[in-house]
């Protein structure tokens, strides 16, 4: 099927910016002031170009503005273009704001986008965000504010991908300017514009007095480097940070408790999962991950070993993707052993001396492979479903290696394991990402992601038709009948969708936490001292 | 003299060029590769390939490794593989700072070890030999960021006296130097302990009282001068495990130093920033053996003249 949209005028679908101006002051906001945050690692560095990274991100998604932003409840909103059309299947019209400035005076324009795209499309070696940005190829200037963003082919996801936190606008005038010593000083469009950055001390930014929208409310920012967890949260307690990024999970129930300080928390847009490789026999019977899943009490692993931290996972996506469906994993795979006892039987297995299933000579022994602590509890929660497996007469195998190797390894082809422990984040929030890497045919490593060995010709054609069409409401359709076929023949035990959590001290005022988390907004934030 | 220190310093380049050789033969062995772990997850294959090919990492070792040693004899460190900087620069940024924490931790431990040290030995078995002892006992038995925290528990939550961590001001040097400095003040006051206890032994020291200098004296210029050989020669010793105990310190307290910097490329696999800073300490590894030894030759003349 092909996209008929020509021409067709989709405006209305973009609030303009005019509306956030009008909201009221919710309580009287205070100006001024430092705001100090600790978070763990210092910046890979501060272009785009060059991290994709959280720490690095943190900083410039309030300093670089693409033309398009994600709200927090992950709705497309405009930044520096106010409005869209879809002129082509391969072409997407976007009207850019008028009267915008770079912090060094560099004014806002059609050459400036079409500049960021080629620095970062045509470059040697590309940007590591082209990796992300699916078939993007560039912009095509039309008129001093108008630009045509071109893709290599119909590319569904443009306008999540155009609303990446690391999709932001630097000036060419800096760049020219100042070569490859840009990346630690950017100058982009954004509320913060950069001050100072010490190398594993920390980077100072400062509030744009020109934004062309709502200023910042806070004088300065200060990200500081704490790598030790510990004394990360001291410093919360003393004062010396306002915020931490990353606390210590075991300290925030007591922080929930205590009115000194503000647990922020939002379901986020990553699942962990224990992933099956299906080519792999017995994986390769559906009936055996069937009764695997219901081997699996999810509920306890959320309740006893996440506390809190994660929310359940509803589905192979998390609800805040673009195309997500409740897969209603609960109803279709209750924790139930007497079920999953009675699939195993049902497929040939009967158990042998030592209650692990036998079959023609051969155990139902799973080998496995996991990393420790590249996802939280990771290692943990691994452990507790090779335990339930047991249960039920599986043996599991676990190789706990560093993440490094595992890596390599679940990216390699052949996989010569059963399982690995994997998490999953959809960074466009848009499900083509996950859907079309994770579970297309095509996509077996080191292709894509379908470490699973997953093929079903109906989902290849759906996320193909999805991934081409442009409308948006005809691409739900598409990947909820394909949440609907993967969910009756799982690949993955999905065991939670991850929290985003931030601590701050109680005198932090209008934050608001982003279920993406490297979308940290700070230009709304005051401090009430 | 002089002909003594050049020998010493071209020994020292085979020195160098094997820990070079072994740092990026480790880094090649371990799984995992720079440019997967730097583009993540999602990267395509042709991306990595075409950053592969930029580092040049698809070259055969031998050929790194040469290429690297041609570079770094021409004084150039090479770009980090992460941050596309030159290493030189990354390098300059951290060192000062673990320099800084280094010379006070090693003044702070040498002061309060030899001081520690010399009471013990002149009252031995008394309560101050048996307290300062068991001191050490402790100084060296507790880890590095189990000190740090505890430090920072007392100093900076509850007193709130000194700073959380980070660097600047010459309170931010307190507690790290001091955690840093304390396994070293343990290890040195009981060398010291034993070396002066061992030369207050000497016949010298007996005739040296026996014509009626006074006790001071006979600790000052005889048995402390004698006895500072092996002291000095843990002193160097210690400098080295100083930067090594640095990399802790560093992360516990957030140290912008050299240490942190290590750690970093280590796990980004970013092996040209790692053997910069590999090098680095190496080279004053080797500088710091070769002052020792020089001044070896300060405090007993004998030895200068055997050299």
């Amino acid at each position: 099927m092909r996209p008929t949209l020509r021409s067709r005028f989709l405006i209305g679908c973009l609030v303009l910016g005019l509306a956030a101006a009008l909201v009221p002051a919710a309580d009287a906001q205070k100006r001024g002031g430092t705001l100090t945050i600790v978070r763990p690692t210092d910046p890979v560095s501060l272009d785009p170009n060059l991290e994709t990274t959280a720490p690095g991100a943190w900083v410039y998604f309030n300093m670089l503005e693409g033309l398009l932003t994600l709200d927090e409840k992950m709705q497309v909103k405009p930044a520096l273009a106010t409005a869209y059309e879809v002129m082509s299947p391969t072409k997407v019209r976007f009207k850019l704001r008028p009267g915008v400035k770079f912090h060094d005076g560099t004014p806002f324009n059609a050459a400036a986008v079409k500049f960021t795209f080629d620095r970062a499309l045509r470059g040697t070696p590309p940007a590591r965000w082209a990796s992300l940005a699916g078939s993007l190829d560039g912009a095509e200037v039309v008129d001093d504010l108008t630009v045509d963003v071109v893709t290599k082919e119909p590319y569904g996801p443009i306008l999540r991908t155009l609303a990446m936190y690391c999709m932001g606008m630097v000036s060419p005038t800096a760049v020219q300017k100042m070569g490859s010593d840009f990346s630690r000083a950017p100058v982009g469009t954004g509320p913060f514009k950069f001050v100072e950055w010490k190398t594993n001390t920390h980077v100072i930014i400062e509030r744009n007095p020109d934004y062309w929208g709502d200023k910042a409310l806070v004088d300065r920012v200060v990200f500081k480097v704490v790598p030790e967890e510990g004394a990360r949260m001291i410093a919360l307690q003393t004062g010396d940070a306002d915020m931490v990024l990353f606390p210590s999970p075991a300290q925030l129930p007591a922080l929930r408790k205590d009115s000194k300080f503000t647990v922020h928390e939002t379901t986020g847009i990553r699942v962990v999962f224990a992933g099956f490789h299906a080519g792999l026999p017995p994986l390769d019977d559906v009936r055996v991950r069937q009764a695997l899943l219901h081997a699996v009490d999810r509920k306890a692993i959320l309740d006893n070993i996440m506390e809190g931290s994660a929310g359940p996972a509803l589905g192979v996506l998390a609800p805040g993707v673009f195309g997500f469906k409740d897969m209603q994993l609960d109803r279709l795979y209750p924790f139930d052993r007497a079920k999953a006892k009675a699939l195993l039987t049902q497929a040939g297995w009967a158990p042998g001396p030592d209650g692990i299933m036998v079959k023609g000579g051969q155990r139902l022994s799973l080998s496995w492979l996991a990393a420790r602590g590249r996802y939280p509890k990771d290692g943990e929660i691994t452990e507790a479903i090779q335990a339930m497996f047991k249960d039920v007469g599986v043996e599991a195998k676990v190789q706990v290696l560093e993440w490094a190797a595992v890596f390599q390894q679940v990216r390699g082809n052949p996989l010569n394991h059963h399982m690995f422990t994997l998490g999953w984040v959809t960074s466009n929030a848009d499900a083509d990402y996950s859907l079309y890497a994770l579970f297309h045919s095509k996509q077996v490593p080191p292709a894509g992601w379908n470490t699973s060995r997953y093929a079903n010709a109906r989902v290849d054609t759906l996320v193909e038709q999805a991934r081409r069409s442009l409308n948006q409401t005809e691409r739900e359709k598409l990947y909820g009948e394909v949440q609907d076929i993967v969910g009756k023949e799982m690949v993955w035990i999905p065991v939670y969708t991850t929290k985003e959590i931030i601590a701050s001290r109680a005198s932090v005022k209008g934050f608001h936490i982003h279920p993406v988390e490297y979308n940290l907004t700070l230009s709304k934030t005051w401090i009430d001292k | 003299m002089l002909t003594f220190i050049v020998r010493r310093l071209l020994l020292a380049v085979p020195v160098l060029l094997g820990v070079v050789f072994v740092v990026m033969l480790t880094v090649d062995l371990l799984p995992g590769d720079a440019v997967t772990l730097m583009l993540g997850e999602h990267a395509t294959k042709d991306a990595v390939a075409k950053l592969r090919d930029h580092l040049g990492l698809d070259k055969p070792f031998l050929v790194r490794y040469l290429e690297y040693v041609g570079r770094v004899v021409r004084g150039d460190l090479g770009r980090s593989i992460q941050q596309n900087r030159p290493v030189a620069a990354e390098l300059a940024d951290a060192w000062p700072a673990t320099l800084q924490l280094t010379v006070a931790a090693l003044v702070l431990a040498a002061v309060a070890g030899i001081v520690a040290g010399v009471a013990s030995a002149v009252w031995p078995n008394s309560l101050f030999d048996a307290l300062a002892r068991l001191g050490s006992l402790f100084g060296l038995s507790m880890p590095i960021f189990w000190t740090g925290l505890v430090l920072i528990v007392v100093f900076s939550l509850w007193l709130n006296w000194l700073p959380v961590g980070g660097a600047g001001s010459l309170t931010h040097l307190i507690l790290p130097s001091v955690t840093l400095a304390l396994p070293s003040v343990a290890m040195i006051a009981r060398m010291t302990r034993a070396a002066v206890l061992e030369v207050l032994r000497e016949d010298y020291v007996r005739t040296a009282r026996a014509k009626g200098v006074a006790e001071f004296g006979v600790l000052a210029r005889h048995a402390l001068r004698n006895a500072f050989i092996p002291i000095l020669t843990l002193l160097g010793l210690q400098s080295g495990q100083l930067m090594g105990g640095a990399v802790l310190t560093e992360t516990v307290f957030a140290w912008p130093g050299l240490g942190r910097l290590m750690v970093k490329a280590i796990f980004a696999r970013d092996y040209i920033l790692l053997q910069g800073a590999v090098l680095v300490f190496a080279l004053v590894f080797v500088v710091i053996n070769l002052l020792v030894d020089l001044s070896y030759g300060l405090l007993d003349p004998r030895i200068g003249r055997q050299g």
